[in-house]
């Protein structure tokens, strides 16, 4: 998916993570993820470095979409899509 | 399911810690848990112990500097990180009868709401045979 893409993807659910450390973010995405149906689109918040390899890892395991990470000023937005 | 098995013999706030981030991380892939709670760390699960656990297993002059720092990033007690993996997934605490005693607590009413049972070393070693992932810490 290109940057434009997913720019302007339209997000079922929006995780603000930004507060949290490591294991923080990737609890709030397996938490908030529960909620959607198959095929909705997620957008996780993260300022913890470790996340941008760890998230598209268990999202890849756990049979989501890893469909990209949008850099920010001092964190950035990973994007999936419920499998 | 992967099954993770831990094998938990410190009772010093920086594993314990540690063991919490680890179990967090195997809840968030929905991992069967089983941890054996072992000599040093069934003090951490006396009942009323679990905010008494203050010292550290390694560079312990920086104590105070450790618990500034996980305090200012935000981070879960180890207590919390072990209530959350519960929540999220099937993760079950054994205490090591011998470690029990060790510290005053005898009947499952003399740990904290954490603990499911108490265990001999025969479970430990054949959870640890079973698992996919063993540890520990």
């Amino acid at each position: 998916m290109t940057l434009e893409e997913l720019i302007n993807l339209t997000v079922n659910k929006s995780v603000d993570a930004r507060g949290t450390a490591c294991p923080g973010p990737l609890l709030e995405a397996k938490k908030a993820i529960g909620t959607l149906g198959s095929g909705e689109i997620m957008e996780v918040l993260s300022a913890d470095e470790g996340t941008k390899r760890d998230i598209p890892k268990w999202a890849n395991k756990k049979g989501h979409e890893y469909l990209g990470t949008v850099e920010e000023s001092g964190f950035f937005k990973i994007y999936l899509k419920k499998g | 399911m992967a099954k993770l098995c831990m094998g938990l013999f410190s009772g010093s706030l920086d594993k314990l810690t540690a063991a919490g981030v680890i179990l967090s991380g195997a809840a968030a892939d929905d991992m069967d848990v089983e941890v054996f709670v072992l000599l040093q760390g069934a003090r951490a699960f006396i009942k009323g112990n679990e905010n008494k656990i203050d010292n550290l297993s390694e560079a312990s002059h920086l104590e105070n500097e450790f618990k500034k720092a996980l305090e200012d990033l935000n981070v879960s007690t180890w207590y919390e990180f072990f209530e959350m993996a519960k929540e999220m997934t099937n993760v079950k605490i054994y205490i090591c009868s011998l470690a029990g005693k060790i510290w005053g607590g005898e009947k499952l009413e003399d740990f904290n709401d954490l603990t499911d049972d108490i265990c001999g070393i025969g479970e430990y070693l054949t959870a640890a045979e079973e698992a996919d992932i063993h540890m520990f810490i």
